[in-house]
């Protein structure tokens, strides 16, 4: 390619040897600062407008094709999000006069419970129903121009393809690199650590990978993300990692036992002065009931009326029990419930599921932690899968022929 | 006998809590006793039980534990009491046993079984009723009544059981003056003396299988003539009685007619049996859940269960209800089945058993079979 320029340039130029020499160090200078992307005449330009000639004022500045249509679709893409913001607003306030309600504080949860009143869906998905929401959540974000009209990357590592997580990794690596340096600081002033910094780890996770992939709108590969992990608990490992908190806090998720603690209900009194709770809307199933549970019992269990005979086998039993035995409170609780619909899986499922969601309030933190992770407090929620026709079940295909 | 005690004290989990018994008459057991088990003697148990008594599944766990144990319970000592206090003198007394499926009725009837034979009862004992009218291999062997007209006969059923009757009664009928005092005529050349000893009687029912069921009429007259003139006291124990009053069998005569209970001549010998015309004797009887098809096993009550006519018959009774463990109870069954390995493992599944099982006594020994 040089050839060519040099070509070129020996054909555009009457020059002289000195000249030539000039020119093979302006050369020297273009290698240094990469112009792959934007064709060789823009770049020869560059350099030739610190050349006065005449000829090459009067040239026009030329942009590529690709560049013109870039900036084209950047500008295009700006606009229509400016449209989509005014329509956005301008809908939520015609939204809070169809409602009644004050154009001024009407906020996005207001939005949301007036769009499923006004077109209510039975559809099963919930991103297929309708919605009205700011247009950042809808339209998938899109990185803004990341080079200008010379065609000059913004970002220094734009040319790897996917800058902001390479940045990324620059930046933890930066990070250990200082940390390095600051451990060697303090042991050579012979200093002891300060003993209450230290990032708690315990109730949070790393990002997922999907959720890496909004934060840097980029994709990664999975070995990527791996890489990501390692380089991050690589930083967490060093003894000075509080130092960069608010770096690692960005990353990580708390787990979702935070969230429950939130909304564990309080118990009842009841005309005796037992404490009790009362779960309605325990299904599983086709499955459908509500579970009552006081706390100062010995242990009775009351099934509709029955005793825990309602069920004759063994493992609808265990279900119903399982609950109450892991808590370790079998002879601490009576629990009395009334289930309908269903067969014995499902009616026992569901008394599972309303035990452990009431035992909530009478026990621990741990103990709570505990249940979540034996799968107690999760709603089952399969149901079963419709035959489709062609099949003589809901998976189960004819006989496979080769041909 | 050693090298057991041994293996007993240094089983890893044998806890301490003790559930045997050394009493081994019952004509002994009192309050004290209530929980614990007793062990039975071989030779008794195959004087008593060999043609029935036991539940099949008890059969069963008798050969696995090598031995034959009974657990001490309140109904089973309710009744001994009432048994001693009550006058021979008055009419029969009938009791009921009654309770869910696998509380543990028959086991209680053997029990006091047990104790009328130490007692010295003449024990009549049908082990089990349905087994006659409801079991049907594929051809059960019926013949017509001679006696009664349209009266259908089981000729077998009722020879089987007069063998068992003999053998729960030997020692009474050996030395006891029991004897007929009505003389009976069977055919042109057989017939039985007035005077004669009881056990002949049975010997020629056992022997001519075609006179058996008229055999039995005959045996159920003159044992409620020997209890009136005090030559003996009865014991009658019959186990699932309700199906005597249920209105389908499985049987059907040869014409493809099915046959109902009432034309059964067995039926209409143990309902005489058990009217309360005569003295000196007791009655026991269950009405049991099992002895009916499914249909009607809604409910485990005597008045559901024995239906209009059998509370008629039965009219003046008490009812016993045979409950499930209490937690003592319980704990004692738990010990013994870790004594006899029959369950293993950590003692927290007591507690979970004791859920998963209700405390039912079946249920809980079912349970237990695969741990």
């Amino acid at each position: 390619m040089s050839q060519v320029i040099n070509f070129s340039l020996r054909r555009l130029l009457p020059i002289s040897r000195t000249a030539y020499i000039c020119v093979k160090n302006t050369f020297a200078f273009n290698a240094r600062s990469q112009s792959s992307k934007v064709t060789s005449k823009s770049k020869v330009d560059d350099v030739l407008n610190n050349l006065t000639d005449w000829e090459t004022l009067s040239k026009k500045k030329k942009i590529s094709k690709a560049m013109k249509a870039y900036l084209e679709r950047a500008r295009e893409h700006d606009e229509f999000m400016k449209k989509q913001h005014l329509e956005f607003n301008i809908g939520m306030r015609h939204l809070a006069n169809m409602m009644g309600e004050d154009p001024e504080t009407f906020t996005q949860k207001d939005v949301d419970r007036a769009i499923e009143y006004l077109f209510p869906s039975g559809i099963y998905d919930p991103a297929a129903r309708p919605l009205m929401k700011p247009p950042e959540e809808v339209f998938p974000a899109r990185k803004a121009a990341e080079f200008d009209e010379a065609g000059r990357p913004h970002h220094f590592l734009f040319y790897t393809g996917k800058p902001n997580f390479f940045k990324l990794l620059f930046d933890a690596v930066d990070n250990i690199q200082q940390l390095y340096n600051f451990e060697d600081k303090v042991i050579r002033k012979k200093a002891t650590p300060d003993p209450n910094g230290s990032v708690n780890l315990g109730n949070s996770h790393w990002l997922t990978k999907e959720q890496l992939e909004q934060t840097l709108v980029e994709k990664i590969t999975d070995l990527e993300y791996d890489n990501f992990k390692v380089v991050m608990e690589r930083l967490v490992s060093l003894p000075y990692s509080y130092r960069h908190k608010d770096f690692i806090e960005k990353y990580r998720k708390p787990l979702a036992a935070q969230r429950f603690a939130l909304e564990i209900p309080k118990p009842s009194y009841d005309d005796e002065g037992r404490a009790f709770v009362t779960t309605y809307e325990c299904l599983r199933k086709k499955a459908r009931g509500d579970v009552t549970i006081k706390s100062p019992g010995t242990g009775k269990i009351i099934i509709n009326g029955q005793d825990i005979t309602y069920f004759d086998d063994i493992q609808s039993r265990e279900q119903v029990l399982f609950p109450l035995i892991f808590t370790g409170m079998q002879n601490v609780v009576d629990v009395i419930c009334n289930i309908e619909g269903g067969g014995p899986s499902g009616q026992s499922g569901a008394i599972r599921w309303g035990i452990a969601w009431g035992l909530r309030s009478f026990v621990d933190k741990e103990m709570l932690q505990k249940m979540q992770v034996a799968g107690l407090l999760t709603r089952d929620h399969r149901r079963r899968e419709r035959k489709k026709p062609g099949q003589p079940g809901a998976r189960k295909k004819p006989t496979w022929k080769r041909r | 006998m050693l090298s057991r005690s041994s293996r007993l004290l240094c089983r890893r989990y044998s806890q301490a809590v003790n559930f045997r018994t050394n009493e081994l008459s019952p004509t002994q057991h009192n309050d004290d006793q209530i929980g614990l088990f007793y062990t039975l003697k071989p030779e008794v148990c195959k004087q008593l039980f060999q043609h029935g008594g036991f539940p099949k599944s008890f059969m069963k766990q008798t050969k696995t534990f090598t031995e034959t144990t009974l657990m001490v319970r309140r109904p089973a000592i309710d009744l001994m009491n009432c048994i001693k206090a009550s006058d021979l003198n008055k009419p029969v007394i009938r009791y009921v046993l009654y309770g869910e499926k696998g509380t543990g009725k028959s086991l209680t009837m053997a029990h006091l079984l047990h104790y009328a034979h130490e007692e010295g009862f003449l024990i009549v004992h049908v082990p089990w009723v349905s087994e006659w009218l409801r079991r049907v291999p594929r051809h059960k062997e019926m013949s017509n009544s001679q006696s009664h007209e349209g009266f259908v006969d089981l000729p077998l059923d009722a020879a089987t059981w007069l063998l068992h009757f003999k053998n729960q009664n030997q020692t009474l009928l050996k030395n006891g003056e029991l004897n007929i005092n009505k003389e009976y005529v069977w055919s042109k050349r057989e017939k039985t003396e007035a005077g004669a000893p009881l056990s002949e009687l049975v010997e020629h029912g056992i022997n001519r299988v075609k006179y058996a069921c008229d055999v039995i009429d005959a045996l159920i007259y003159e044992i409620k003539q020997l209890s009136e003139s005090r030559k003996c006291k009865t014991f009658v124990a019959i186990d699932g009685f309700n199906s005597f009053f249920y209105p389908l069998t499985r049987l059907s005569t040869p014409t493809k007619k099915t046959v109902k209970p009432e034309e059964v001549t067995l039926t209409s010998s143990f309902k005489e049996l058990t009217k309360n015309n005569w003295t000196n004797g007791v009655i026991l009887l269950t009405a049991d859940q099992l002895a009916v098809p499914d249909d009607h096993q809604e409910s485990y009550l005597p008045k559901y269960l024995l239906r209009k006519e059998g509370f008629d018959h039965l009219d003046p009774f008490v009812p016993v209800e045979v409950r499930r463990y209490t937690d003592k109870e319980y704990l004692s069954c738990a010990s013994y089945y870790r004594d006899r390995l029959w369950l293993r493992g950590p003692p927290e599944i007591d507690t979970e058993l004791k859920f998963t099982s209700a405390c039912n006594p079946f249920t809980f020994m079912e349970q237990c079979a695969p741990l």
